[in-house]
């Protein structure tokens, strides 16, 4: 290889947690051990054998089933929503890696790869995004991507020019949601968090396009660099510890009515609960749940 | 050399993606499903492991492998990480047969990728015990105290099968590479 590897070899110890870590994962001990050893070194030969486990992967997946066509179609049209969302806000993905992923994340970057975000920006991937959504669900299911991250904030209302066509308000989109017969509407009521103090709001929920909006007033506003506020959805089907992410936004000072579109990171198949939790910038993978500042259940 | 699919993606190629999901989705699905313990898990992680892909893809270099690898590195990882969230939960119905697995063929690199031939070549020169180790743990998903369970072989003895299993592969790996570039 071309790179530049760390002198000396591994002693038995350390290639026994790193073989662990790529067969099955380490314990919180076991990472703490190895998190005391020599790092660089750990970091390249956890390279070498996550590639040997991974051509061993391939080795023995010859016949390939393929992918059903649903699961196919949600995956483009999460890519379309990843792509166009990239050009607005910071790349939440990256954000809410962890210290350990990002470590270990070193082993597939070359030493000076390039920002990502910058490389996805532009009006390009925009148009790109919004063409791969009509290619496979067409204007009716899928209506062009709107940043996942927004706030709006009611004000005067400007009638634009006729031949200059506005996209929809997230307010608008989210008036059009309601009217439809299969969307739920879920009230959201405050908790004894102190950023909760006189909220009021709901979430209104379209099950079938996976498309919804928390609709909120009192909530305290938040400085960005210090915390952003993060939505979570409770799927009846899955484990109650992990909530699909809804996506992070903000509250700016004297915002009055808020809308903001809710972005399921993956298929909600049963919502039972929305939540609002404090985070830390960028969000975060699995919440710990210290300050829930809104809470809203369907049953 | 034109570039690869990830490379396209990376520098904004709109038409890469759809080609990446088409090309590489079977791969993703087949690492999914046989390391996931349901197909409804298995179908939320090849979601997450193309999220992975998307944000990754700047990250790819070709100098360190091909795309399909670098593909199921990522997608290893993401169902190692979800594996262990779960590990609470009870593993896979011991009664269950597994697949037998058909190894790819050396020297059908065309077909499978050059780190396949090269892994199917250093699996070859492994003991039969030896190589059902790294089949159950690296294809099947199991823990090594569950292969040592399955196998009734001592948990010792299974880490060193995985250990020496792995090392023998990189070292296929590793002397091709180092061939290639004083080739080169």
């Amino acid at each position: 290889m071309s790179d530049t590897r760390p002198q000396g070899q591994p002693d038995e110890a350390m290639v026994d947690l790193l073989v662990k870590q790529v067969t099955e994962g380490l314990s919180p001990a076991e990472q703490r051990a190895l998190d005391v050893m020599d790092s660089e070194l750990a970091s390249a030969y956890l390279r070498d054998l996550e590639r040997a486990a991974a051509a061993v992967t391939l080795a023995g997946s010859k016949g390939d089933e393929p992918l059903p066509a649903a699961l196919s179609a949600r995956v483009a049209q999460q890519a379309a929503e990843h792509f166009a969302s990239a050009s607005n806000v910071a790349d939440l993905g990256a954000a809410r890696t962890s210290a350990a992923e990002k470590a270990r994340d070193q082993s597939l970057a070359p030493p000076s790869a390039p920002a990502r975000v910058g490389r996805f920006g532009g009006y390009g991937w925009l148009a790109a995004a919004a063409c791969l959504v009509l290619a496979i669900f067409g204007w009716e299911r899928s209506p062009p991507p709107v940043p996942p991250v927004a706030v709006v904030a009611p004000g005067p209302v400007t009638v634009p020019p006729p031949a200059q066509p506005v996209p929809p308000t997230p307010a608008e989109e989210r008036a059009a949601l309601l009217a439809k017969s299969d969307s739920l509407k879920i009230p959201l009521g405050a908790t004894k968090d102190p950023a909760a103090a006189g909220v009021t709001g709901d979430v209104v929920w379209d099950p079938v396009t996976q498309r919804g909006f928390l609709h909120f007033a009192g909530l305290s506003a938040n400085d960005p660099a210090v915390h952003q506020y993060q939505i979570w959805i409770f799927d009846a089907g899955r484990d109650k510890r992990y909530p699909v992410d809804g996506g992070v936004f903000d509250v700016p000072a004297n915002a009055g009515e808020v809308v903001i579109p809710i972005r399921a990171a993956l298929m909600v198949r049963k919502p039972a609960a929305f939540a609002v939790t404090l985070e830390k910038p960028g969000g975060v993978v699995v919440s710990g749940r210290e300050h829930v500042v809104a809470l809203g259940s369907t049953s | 050399m034109s570039p690869s699919v990830l490379q396209r993606i990376a520098s904004g190629d709109s038409a890469a993606v759809r080609e990446c999901i088409d090309q590489y989705g079977p791969l993703v699905w087949s690492i999914a499903r046989r390391l996931s313990r349901t197909p409804s898990d298995a179908e939320d992680a090849t979601q997450e492991i193309f999220l992975d892909i998307w944000r990754s893809a700047s990250r790819f270099d070709a100098s360190q492998g091909s795309d399909k690898v670098f593909i199921a590195m990522i997608a290893r990882r993401r169902l190692i990480d979800r594996l262990r969230k779960t590990s609470a939960e009870p593993p896979m119905d011991p009664v269950e047969v597994l697949e037998t697995v058909a190894w790819a063929d050396p020297g059908t690199a065309s077909e499978t990728s050059l780190e396949a031939e090269q892994a199917t070549r250093a699996l070859a020169e492994l003991r039969p015990e030896q190589r059902q180790v790294l089949e159950l743990g690296l294809l099947h998903g199991l823990s090594q105290s569950e292969i040592a369970a399955r196998l009734s072989m001592p948990l010792g003895t299974v880490k060193s099968f995985m250990r020496r299993g792995l090392i023998k592969v990189r070292e296929f790996m590793n002397v091709d590479a180092e061939r290639v570039l004083s080739e080169g």
